[in-house]
């Protein structure tokens, strides 16, 4: 009985009849398997095709191999499971041939089988041919007015053709982080206590609409020269008081 | 696979059992029974298998076989029962673990 020969024979002409691809063989031939029965020039030269070719896939490992080889180093049973797995698969039937494997593996679910003859389909009735409806009016749908203002000025402006008058933007939300260095404290509203003036003595604070002084218009007042400030060369102004509300805006 | 591609390997497969003694001509008929051959087989090519035996003046599986090639047994025989008679062989050989039939 030449086992071998025989098992040789099944798989070779199963992978030249298409019954069997080189998936088929290395369902049950895993590299685990390959590892643990292939001798190492084998391996060798497995390894030097793998490194060669562009592409590494079953039918690489299994025309690198040969079938006889791995007919005489792997275990019949796993090769056997093969060929088991093959012909159920022949007659239609489902993988019902046990991978062998040396380690426990993920089992994997095998397809449900499939039928391997389709019944014919069935008869298509050709009913009569239908007239070619006639072109229906052009009625278009009823479309409900646009619920936002700013879209019934875009619907304008595609059907007048028209630019639409400016819209009034809204305002938008600040778009950058506020820094931690607490200069926008500077620039909001609130302002920093002060001490009310005290008036002059003698004479009101503000005078009034109607309130008349009883200064002279034209009296002469003392002045310094020093005091007086020489407004056309002053490139700057100074600021009297602590007040940088601008300064958070210009920011 | 096609019905041709499946059929030429079933054919090969009982071929090559035969040629390597995995199975012998008797066990081929133990499941291609004479019922199944006489259910299956084309007439012409049962009146060939009578006339075989008339000529040698008995009927053998061997004979039986030798006109009822492998190509024609996975021709005409359901492919079930050639695959149960590899498969109990294979059992017998110690590569699966299923009871021989």
């Amino acid at each position: 009985m030449n086992v071998k020969a025989f098992f040789v024979d099944a798989l070779t002409s199963a992978l030249d009849l298409g019954i069997a691809r080189p998936d088929d063989v290395l369902r049950h031939v895993t590299p685990d398997t390959l590892a643990q029965h292939l001798p190492r020039p084998l391996w060798a030269r497995l390894l030097t095709a793998c490194l060669g070719a562009p592409r590494v896939d079953a039918q690489l490992v299994i025309e690198t191999i040969g079938l006889p080889n791995l007919a005489e180093h792997l275990p019949a049973q796993l090769i056997w499971a093969v060929i088991a797995d093959v012909g159920g698969r022949a007659l239609g039937h489902a993988q019902d041939a046990p991978v062998v494997v040396a380690k426990p593996r993920t089992p994997t679910t095998p397809p449900p089988p499939r039928p391997l003859t389709a019944p014919p389909p069935p008869e298509v009735v050709v009913a009569a041919p239908r007239p070619t409806p006639q072109p229906m009016p052009a009625v278009g749908p009823d479309i409900p007015a646009p619920a936002s203002a700013a879209l019934a000025d875009l619907i304008n402006e595609l059907e007048n053709d028209q630019p639409a008058p400016a819209r009034s933007r809204m305002p938008t939300a600040q778009r950058f982080r506020q820094s931690n260095t607490g200069i926008g404290r500077l620039g909001s509203a609130q302002r920093r206590p002060q001490v009310a003036a005290t008036p002059a003595a003698g004479r009101p604070a503000r005078r009034g609409g109607t309130e008349v002084s009883d200064e002279s218009v034209g009296a002469e007042i003392a002045v310094d020269d020093s005091q007086l400030v020489d407004w056309s060369s002053a490139e700057q102004t100074q600021a009297t008081d602590d007040d940088f509300t601008d300064l958070g805006r210009k920011r | 696979m096609s019905q041709d591609q499946r059929q030429a390997w079933f054919a090969r497969v009982v071929e090559s059992g035969l040629q390597n003694q995995i199975f012998n001509p008797s066990d081929v008929l133990a499941h291609a029974t004479p019922d199944v051959l006489a259910t299956h087989l084309p007439p012409e090519l049962l009146s060939k298998v009578l006339q075989a035996s008339l000529t040698a003046g008995s009927m053998t599986p061997e004979r039986v076989l030798e006109t009822v090639t492998p190509e024609m047994l996975a021709r005409h025989v359901p492919h079930e029962v050639l695959w149960a008679c590899i498969a109990a062989a294979a059992a017998r050989a110690g590569l699966t673990n299923q009871v021989v039939p």
